[in-house]
């Protein structure tokens, strides 16, 4: 028997990691344990090929809440967000549009396109930034039970539909669309250009297994939309040194405030006696006592994986069962022995220091979806790309690059085959699809490493190759993530609790539920021990 | 008593007749102007063929409101309602076929030939259902509320339908908000894993809609139309003498309250003048004065095209050109020498239920979700699909009247059809896809083919053309999250009101819309009645 924490938190992910700092500054002891020998979970850069490191999984950053930053003091400790200029998007016939954080170049490069198109577009941001403006304070909020008759509940709903009521009427009529709608359907009232909607709509799909044209992913678009770095809407960056540091820089507070982290400690199951979480097995047998298990893996490992049967309602469980992982993405790295070129916008240049979205057409987009909806990966799928070496050479050899691909969809349950055997032909499909605009890129590959959803499940924990620990779909978000009735972080047992992506207000490198699961598990402690 | 007031209304559809009928009622002068020969808009009976008769469009009721039915006392206008059981008939390819009746247990003794843990799901799922509709069918009896300034009668219905909702319990309260923005095949692989029954349900989340099985937000579809029929199979009612006995009753119950009804009277355009509703101009360059227009067309219809722009506000103008109104629906009517025969129907396969009683309700043609969402995923790309989901009676079996002795007619609602085709125009496709609609059910009654002795095909480019529902969409707006309730058609103009006083809308394009109800027709006419007080 080893020494007894205050909490344990399974999973050294960022928002563990986020979890784990929070409560350590608040005085608990403290323990992470990480079932790899690398911390960070998805957010983790890895030497894949010597000299070539690769932010394997989660590849660029924005969604990092400022006040975790800040409260973190992360700078300090090591984090360092590099801007990453714009959005660069080939068409096959030889045009390209390229909008960057430049925003009267990106003016008239949308004009060249169509006039009205640059006007709607100025539009468009400020709509946008009033949306963001709305909902931020959401993603900061546990979120309220809307059935229950509680005084926190009913004052969390009742200031929520004031603030909504003080929406100018054309917010509420954009917020609403944007939370019901399919991403191509609300670009398509704003904007002409089909290149631009399809590039814009790509957002409102990632990481879920819905088309551009399914009502739901506006929302999502809104979701990616609200990537802030100083306080600036919708701009994304890489962390130099991949962003594996910002799990370190993360790693890094949590230690200082005292926290305990160990890699390479593979939990076996979550201790369970009289409805109360009392502590972890490893996998090598070590019993580890604790008051709290804080759990940043996702419910089906948690409740599926790591809780004896019989231990939870059975309603619970079935709830858990019906949560929608649903991969439909992929990864491909490249190392690669020069830069790309591009057909459209030939040889080196600032086009190659954003993304890369391979998202031509919104039918291109859709058709993506159709491939994948029965079971196969797209043929021409969409992908965003970038070249992280560029803005950060720190990751690549000398002269070379790195070069990371995005892929979707990739259904996690393939109708014919298995992933084993189809890997590589995922992997030829997107370089093949990458060649068509940059033919030189099978000549100038040196290594090629392709994920497949199932990798993803199997290296790095996620249930089905979700990338955001469950869908981004409307009935599993806010009050309903993970499931209807938990989401506030606690969980049937007693002192056992959620902080990963599944819960509020969900994936990408936000640290929010970290941060939030870590203010309900200090809120019950109060409670229960005072 | 309010002075009587003479109220011009556009359009003489089903909600429209009900709105003339309530206004009437309360001893105003409403004039309804229907612009064909005759009333009932998408409600209408056709003699098609020499001896056949059928239901041009809409071929079953919504089902009808029960209080809007009692009041207009449409039984003593010749309606008599034919109620088929079994509802639905699901043919499947390999020759099974799926049954569902009013009565849960018998649809679950039909589905326990299938899956025995489906059958005990089914009545539950009845049960849920049922619940769930008897709170929601509250919502669609009221006036949405306002956002920007609720009135006290806004509070007291939220209030009322707040309570009926945390009366649903926490369970049903959760599976409720869960259900809504869902797709529909999620909601009923949840609960039945037999696929013939998973289509037959779904089909629900999807008639009349631009959204496939997998589109989230089809459960929410699914809920509306739960909310005037709580049951699974959804409802298969229609009048004797087709749908077109219907408005007929209707009218005739408005006439018999003081409206009047005239027909072959197109409206041109709504007068304004002071920033206030005038009157109406007729084609003829007839003008017929009224401070009250209230427009039984769809939304589109009235502001774009009825209205000079200048009277709306370019913010209003805007929304309205992007309300999404795109159809997906054709019709195909047929006149048959005899009856089909299906495959599914042939020996033991019809069990007790003998061939003909079976195909008394609507005929499902759509066995799997992918057979579904493969249909669909054609028309998002600007083509009619191949292999079509079709909703199909033959009224002429519980209703001779419709046909020459021995003879019968088939109704066939055809999806996906989309407004905007990709390649050709709809005069020069509408063989093909009559061809692809008859095919498709071929492969169910291989003898229907060689039956045909004359067909009707009406595609959505016929929708708006001669019946008026712009974008040839027949429920006068796509049903979508963001175009129900408080948002339909545009957000805080649900309650009826235009933003140009005197002018209101009464249609399908009114909040709940939806099927033939006349709900939105009732709910208008008291937000009406309360103006002119």
């Amino acid at each position: 028997m080893s020494a007894r924490y205050d909490v344990i938190v399974i999973g050294g992910g960022h928002n563990g990691l986020v979890n784990a700092a929070y409560l350590a500054r608040a005085g608990k002891k403290v323990l992470v344990l990480e079932r790899r020998h690398v911390l960070g979970g998805a957010a983790v850069t890895e030497e894949i090929f010597p000299g070539f490191k690769f932010s394997v999984c989660s590849y660029v950053v924005s969604l990092l809440r400022p006040e975790i930053i800040r409260e973190l003091d992360l700078p300090r400790h090591g984090l360092e967000i590099l801007p990453l200029d714009g959005t660069f998007t080939p068409l096959p016939n030889g045009d390209y549009l390229w909008r960057v954080n430049d925003h009267a170049k990106t003016r008239r490069e949308i004009a060249r396109h169509s006039r009205l198109d640059a006007e709607a577009y100025e539009e468009f941001g400020k709509a946008m930034v009033a949306m963001c403006r709305f909902v931020k304070p959401i993603l900061g909020m546990s979120p309220p039970d809307p059935t229950s008759l509680g005084p926190r509940d009913l004052k969390k709903l009742f200031v929520l539909g004031r603030r909504f009521q003080a929406l100018p009427s054309d917010d509420k009529y954009n917020l609403i669309q944007l939370m019901t709608m399919s991403a191509a359907g609300f670009l398509d009232q704003w904007f002409e250009t089909d290149v631009l909607k399809a590039t814009m709509s790509a957002s409102g799909i990632i990481g879920t297994f819905l088309g551009v044209r399914s009502p739901g992913t506006a929302y999502v678009l809104l979701h990616h939309y609200m990537g802030e770095i100083d306080g600036a809407f919708r701009s994304w960056g890489f962390s130099r040194g991949g962003t594996g540091a910002i799990s370190d820089a993360i790693a890094e507070a949590a230690r200082e405030a005292g926290a305990e982290i160990r890699t390479s400690s593979p939990i076996a199951r979550i201790l369970v006696q009289g409805g109360r979480a009392t502590g972890v097995v490893l996998e090598n047998g070590d019993e580890i006592p604790a008051d709290v298990v804080s759990s940043s893996v996702d419910p089906h490992l948690t409740f599926v994986k790591m809780i004896e049967p019989g231990q939870l309602p059975g309603e619970f469980l079935d709830e858990v069962r019906r949560y929608k992982f649903r991969g439909s993405s992929g990864k491909v790295n490249l190392a690669l022995d020069t830069l790309p070129d591009f057909h459209c916008l030939p040889g080196p240049g600032a086009h190659l220091r954003g993304a890369i979205s391979i998202a031509p057409s919104v039918d291109y987009m859709e058709r993506a979806y159709d491939e994948a909806k029965y079971g196969n990966f797209s043929s021409r799928p969409y992908i965003d790309t970038v070249i992280p070496s560029l803005t950060d050479p720190s990751v690549a050899p000398p002269g070379k690059h790195v070069l990371s691909c995005f892929v979707q969809y990739a259904s996690y349950k393939l109708k014919e085959g298995t992933w084993e055997e189809k890997r590589e032909a995922f992997g030829d499909a997107v370089v093949e699809t990458l060649a068509e605009h940059a033919p030189n890129i099978k000549n100038i590959t040196l290594g090629r490493q392709v994920l497949t959803p199932l990798d993803l499940e199997r290296d790095f924990g996620l249930t089905e190759g979700n990338i955001f620990q469950g869908e981004l779909s409307l009935e599993q978000l806010f009050f309903l993530r993970p499931v209807p009735g938990w989401a506030q972080y606690r969980t049937p047992i007693q002192d056992l609790y959620l902080c990963g992506s599944a819960t509020h207000p969900g994936g990408g490198i936000m640290g929010a539920p970290g941060r939030l699961a870590a203010m309900e598990i200090l809120r019950g402690w109060k409670k229960a021990r005072s | 008593m309010p002075a009587a007031q003479n109220i011009a209304i556009i359009g003489g559809g089903h909600n429209a007749l009900v709105t003339a009928f309530y206004l009437a009622r309360a001893g105003h002068k409403p004039v309804v102007l229907e612009r064909r020969g005759a009333v009932g808009g998408a409600a209408i009976t056709d003699e098609f063929h020499s001896g056949f008769r059928c239901s041009t469009l809409a071929h079953t009721t919504g089902p009808l409101r029960p209080d809007v039915a009692r009041e207009m006392q449409l039984e003593q206008f010749d309606l008599h309602m034919i109620y088929p059981e079994p509802r639905v008939f699901a043919p499947s390819p390999d020759g099974r076929a799926l049954l569902l009746f009013s009565a849960p247990a018998k649809s679950a003794a039909e589905i326990a030939k299938f899956s025995a843990e489906d059958a005990e799901n089914y009545v539950e799922f009845h049960n849920v259902l049922g619940r769930m509709a008897a709170v929601l069918s509250q919502a669609m009896m009221f006036t949405p509320p306002s956002i920007d300034h609720p009135s006290a009668d806004d509070v007291w219905n939220l209030l009322k339908t707040g309570r009926g909702f945390r009366s649903l319990g926490k369970k049903d309260m959760f599976r409720l908000l869960r259900w809504g923005p869902m797709a529909v095949a999620d909601l009923v692989s949840e609960w039945f894993e037999t696929e013939l029954l998973r289509a037959t349900l779904a089909a629900r989340g999807i008639f009349g809609t631009a959204l496939g099985p997998w589109s989230a937000g089809s459960a929410a579809v699914f809920l509306v139309r739960a909310a005037a029929d709580g049951d699974p199979a959804g409802p298969a009612s229609f009048p004797r003498g087709g749908l077109g006995a219907l408005t007929k009753a209707m009218a005739a119950a408005a006439t018999r309250a003081g409206a009047e009804i005239r027909t072959g009277a197109e409206v041109a355009q709504i007068l304004v003048k002071d920033g206030a509703v005038a009157g109406v101009v007729l084609s003829t360059g007839e003008e017929v004065a009224a401070k009250t227009v209230i427009s039984g067309a769809d939304p589109q219809r009235t502001f774009l095209k009825l209205m000079d722009p200048v009277h709306l506000e370019p913010d209003f103008l805007g929304k309205m050109q992007h309300y999404r109104s795109l159809g997906t629906t054709a019709k195909v009517n047929l006149a048959l020498g005899g009856l089909p025969s299906f495959t599914a129907l042939q020996g033991a396969a019809a069990g007790g239920w003998g061939a003909n009683r079976a195909m008394m309700g609507r005929i499902h043609i759509g066995p799997e979700i992918d057979y579904l969402e493969r249909a669909f995923d054609v028309s998002k790309y600007g083509d009619f699909s191949p292999h079509p989901y079709l909703d199909v009676t033959i009224p002429s079996l519980s209703d001779p009247s419709l046909a020459p002795p021995g003879k019968h007619v088939m109704s066939i609602y055809a999806q996906y059809a989309p407004f905007r085709l990709k390649h050709g125009a709809w005069p020069s496709q509408r063989a093909a896809l009559g061809e692809a609609v008859v095919k498709t059910l071929a492969a169910y009654a291989p003898n229907l083919p060689e039956l045909i002795l004359d067909d009707v095909v009406i595609t959505p480019h016929d929708l708006e053309e001669t019946y008026g529902l712009t974008g040839g969409h027949i429920f006068h707006g796509e049903l979508a999250l963001d175009q129900l309730f408080t948002m339909r058609p545009l957000l805080d103009w649900a309650r009826y009101r235009t933003p140009l006083r005197g002018l209101y809308l009464c249609g399908s394009g009114t909040h709940p819309g939806n099927g033939l109800t006349g709900a939105s027709g009732a709910n208008a006419a008291r937000e009406i009645l309360k103006d002119l007080r």
